[in-house]
């Protein structure tokens, strides 16, 4: 239950998730208390919000350009696109509409990549392996231009596919340049970032 | 020489200076605001306070929350004596700098 003079608890967590940990609570709570004592009152619970999220917004190149900040949102975005490719093979394999193999085949590789990037960064396999592994960057890139391309033209392009291709755009991107080239700064445990 | 501060970063300097034993992130922001006449966004502030404290022009040191943030933390900010020299250079060169100009400056006619 959001507390009456809170910002949105999501876009707190979701703050609170990109921030590197050594100032994450001073730098939310001092957001949450200009929220509460000045912004709310003057401007009105909507947009308040989107204050608040102006300012999340404003933190964010901060978060990913910090030492293992990069990690961890291709952490984020490497478990969306997973997730929704298993949810494009589910959905093929349940309607089986003509062509279905060769659709689930390309789920399989938006899946498979981004299954593949998860384990690198948490298993640390050694630079070498990760400065090659950056190369699979170009894979979610092409995927995404296909899909984008392939729709673009159709009548009813929909609106899942934009988000996907935006987050498979963004995984290999970050795929791309920060693989190899950022100082190991990401352990499992609690999303700690070790220096 | 070090490198010379930027306007930005002598805005968020000065802010610490005047706002001593008070100042953390929220109040340095208003300061900034207040100092540069503009809206500034908490990412620009966070930011300039990181690579300041990287220069090793300040200090911060973390105290209990209150209520009203939920029980956060405040990180607070000292500016150190290095900051401070940085403070003065950058006056210096700004006055070396326009100290042949008549004030306020005209173009060429």
């Amino acid at each position: 239950m959001r507390e009456p003079d809170s910002p949105p608890r999501w876009a707190e967590t979701l703050l609170e998730a990109l921030l590197p940990c050594e100032d994450r609570h001073a730098v939310t709570g001092d957001l949450r208390e200009e929220y509460a004592e000045a912004v709310l009152p003057e401007l009105g619970r909507w947009r308040a919000d989107v204050w608040y999220l102006r300012q999340g917004l404003s933190l964010a190149p901060r978060s990913v350009l910090r030492e293992g900040g990069m990690r961890k949102v291709l952490l984020l975005v490497s478990v969306f696109s997973m997730a929704c490719g298993g949810w494009l093979i589910a959905m093929e394999l349940l309607l089986r509409h003509a062509g279905y193999a060769t659709r689930v085949a390309v789920d399989a590789s938006i899946s498979l990549v981004p299954l593949a990037t998860i384990l690198v960064i948490l298993l640390h396999p050694g630079v070498r392996i990760e400065r090659w592994f950056r190369l699979c960057g170009l894979v979610p890139i092409a995927i995404a231009m296909w899909a984008f391309v392939g729709n673009a033209r159709s009548a009813h392009f929909e609106g899942f596919v934009l988000i996907v291709c935006l987050a498979l755009t963004l995984q290999g991107v970050l795929l791309l340049v920060s693989l190899g080239k950022e100082p190991r700064g990401f352990r499992l445990g609690g999303m700690e970032e070790t220096r | 020489m070090a490198d010379l501060l930027g306007a930005f970063e002598q805005a968020v300097l000065l802010a610490i200076v005047r706002l001593g034993a008070n100042a953390y992130g929220r109040t340095v922001l208003h300061e900034a605001q207040a100092s540069l006449g503009r809206q500034v966004s908490a990412g620009a502030v966070y930011t300039t306070l990181d690579r300041l404290e990287q220069r090793g022009l300040v200090r911060s040191r973390q105290e209990e929350g209150t209520a009203a943030r939920g029980g956060r933390p405040r990180r607070y900010y000292t500016v150190v004596a290095e900051g401070v020299s940085a403070l003065n250079e950058a006056r210096d060169t700004l006055t070396r700098m326009w100290s042949s100009i008549q004030w306020p400056a005209e173009g060429v006619r």
